[in-house]
């Protein structure tokens, strides 16, 4: 694991970064920049900076408020950064619109999963198909990979268990033939047999998308993820390979308790 | 002596009618009690969908709503005595009325869509109030808009627009006979209109990617747009669709003598469409329609009994804000509310 020391000289650094650095060879798929965002007043983010390369899966683990969501917001411009930038396949997305985001490619499977509790499991799914694509072979893929989802596919999903809602929310994501995911707090709340079940759709959907991981659970994180970020009061203060760390590891421990 | 002889001021002008409370329980009270219910919730529902869709979608109270139906009442208006002469035919005449309806709701569809766009989205990120303000604002400008045009052009001589209530066909202002049921033209007109843009709004929801979006965006906008949809331009179509729908329901009231084109109808309509989206559930479509029917046949029974009981005409109007009254206390969030819907 190494430290990194988050330049407070956030827009400097930003800001001479050149913009002719465009999708070549050596880009990262994603490539946040010493973004600083807030919720009204309050500085939430104080450039944060990571990367994502193409097939990876990375997780950012982080106590609960030191910003996680936050930059998962920030990449999708729900909470557009006040500074820094957000690359992907080497085009600034800030200053899009989130619908131009999601166009581009990124999914979003959120924390609480989100689904749209008055409308049928199978509608759900429906919304998520990019427009022309093709809904009943999406339809079948999903309930080929979920096939609980395929004995509730007319029930509301507001009546679905919280597993049944989260695997929804991932087969949101994986229809919307994204090439990016970002995956919120998967876990939370979920029985550990659920969790097991989540881990395995995640993996299974890491090998059609490449995905960011948001999660406290550091055994599943590092079990799930290649790299990994810690985020601490707004700033990426280590990362490093999940092979060269343990969940025992006290240094990263230190990150997750309050 | 009536229960309401006691009733102060009341009791002065309440006097026992010919028929007493027994008289409800025959086919024909009951069969006119459920037909003018009906003709009442259909209006009730036209009046309320389009504010109700806005609602749920955007969370934008539309207080121009009203406005926007005294609107559609004028132009459907100007459309029927601009194309209908005397010797214009019955059915040649509804023919008329639904291109007006087309036209109407095209127009009005135009002016919701730029109101939208120019004034109400600047203000997304701001507090309700400022919707509120600025919608409450626009009913003024559209109010004295219209009556100024009005007095210019002398289309208004009493209340209402005779001229446009004078364009109906005959066999809608009388009545049909079944068996020992009196059926007003009107009322049978209303009824199929109503179920007909029902049916039409509820299609529109339930069978198309469009439809789906709209009910996705109005339970969570945010998500919406993170899949990939423009919630803002689906905004602006819905908020079209609401003030056409506001439109179509003006253009029925025109042709209904108990209403009529009229400038206060922008308020006499705005007060029952928001009793009824807040008795079904702020936002929720299936509850604005429910509540249309529970309050059109409240109101038509409570009208029969205080017609044909108790000799009191004017009470009945209160019924559906009574409804209101107890709904808030027993059920604030309405028939098929949630605690929190809209949102942007």
């Amino acid at each position: 694991m190494s430290s990194s020391d988050t330049p407070t000289d956030d827009a400097s650094g930003a800001e001479t970064t050149p913009d002719t650095e465009t999708a070549s060879t050596g880009t990262p798929l994603l490539a946040v920049e010493d973004i600083h965002s807030y919720y009204g007043e309050s500085h939430i983010l104080e450039g944060v900076s990571l990367e994502v390369e193409e097939g990876e899966v990375v997780a950012l683990i982080g106590r609960n408020g030191v910003g996680k969501t936050t930059t998962l917001r920030s990449i999708l411009q729900l909470t557009p950064p006040r500074e820094g930038r957000v690359r992907y396949r080497g085009t600034d997305l800030v200053g899009m619109g989130t619908s131009d985001v999601a166009q581009g490619g990124i999914g979003w499977i959120p924390e609480d999963r989100r689904v749209f509790s008055a409308l049928t499991v199978a509608e759900n799914v429906r919304i998520a198909v990019p427009k022309g694509s093709d809904v009943d072979a999406a339809l079948a893929q999903v309930y080929e990979t979920f096939p609980a989802l395929e004995e509730r596919k007319a029930a509301e999903a507001g009546a679905l268990s919280g597993g049944q809602q989260q695997m929804l929310a991932i087969a949101r994501g994986l229809v919307g033939e994204n090439d990016l995911l970002l995956v919120d707090e998967p876990s939370e709340g979920l029985a550990p047999q659920i969790v097991a079940d989540v881990a395995e759709a995640i993996s299974a959907a890491s090998e059609a998308a490449t995905v960011l991981l948001v999660e406290q659970n550091l055994p599943l994180a590092l079990d799930l993820a290649d790299r990994f970020y810690v985020l601490d009061n707004g700033t990426v203060v280590a990362s490093g390979d999940t092979d060269d760390v343990s969940a025992e590891d006290d240094d990263l421990r230190r990150y997750l308790t309050a | 002596m009536s229960v309401l002889a006691s009733a102060g001021a009341f009791a002065s002008t309440a006097t026992l009618a010919p028929l007493q409370l027994g008289d409800l329980f025959t086919v024909e009270a009951l069969s006119s009690i459920l037909l003018d219910g009906l003709s009442k919730a259909a209006l009730y529902a036209l009046i309320a969908m389009g504010l109700t869709l806005i609602f749920g979608l955007m969370g934008v109270l539309n207080f121009a709503h009203g406005s926007l139906t005294m609107l559609g009442a004028y132009l459907g208006g100007l459309v029927m005595v601009t194309l209908v002469t005397t010797t214009t035919g019955p059915f040649a005449r509804l023919a008329v009325f639904f291109v007006g309806l087309v036209v109407v709701f095209g127009l009005l569809s135009a002016l919701g869509g730029a109101l939208e766009v120019g004034l109400i989205r600047p203000l997304y990120d701001r507090p309700p109030v400022y919707q509120i303000l600025l919608t409450f604002g626009i009913t003024l400008v559209i109010d004295e808009l219209v009556r100024i045009v009005v007095l210019f052009y002398g289309l208004q001589p009493i209340t209402e627009w005779q001229a446009a209530l004078g364009t109906k066909p005959e066999f809608l202002s009388g009545s049909f006979t079944l068996g020992p049921v009196s059926v007003a033209g009107m009322d049978l007109f209303e009824i199929l209109l109503g179920a007909l843009a029902v049916g039409a709004v509820w299609a529109f929801l339930t069978r198309t990617r469009y439809g789906l979006v709209v009910r996705a965006g109005s339970e969570d906008a945010e998500m919406t747009e993170a899949l990939g949809i423009d919630v803002r331009r689906v905004f602006t179509t819905v908020f079209a669709l609401g003030a056409g729908l506001a439109g179509v329901a003006g253009m029925l009231l025109m042709w209904d003598g108990n209403w009529g084109a009229s400038v206060p109808l922008a308020t006499e309509t705005l007060l029952p469409a928001f009793v009824v989206v807040i008795i079904g559930g702020l936002g929720t479509f299936r509850g604005t329609v429910v509540a249309a029917l529970v309050v059109g046949l409240a109101d038509a029974l409570t009208q029969w009994l205080f017609v044909n009981v108790v000799d009191f005409p004017s009470l009945p109007e209160m019924t559906v804000f009574l409804i209101l009254v107890v709904m808030l206390v027993i059920r604030p969030q309405g028939i098929f509310g949630r605690a929190e819907v809209g949102g942007h």
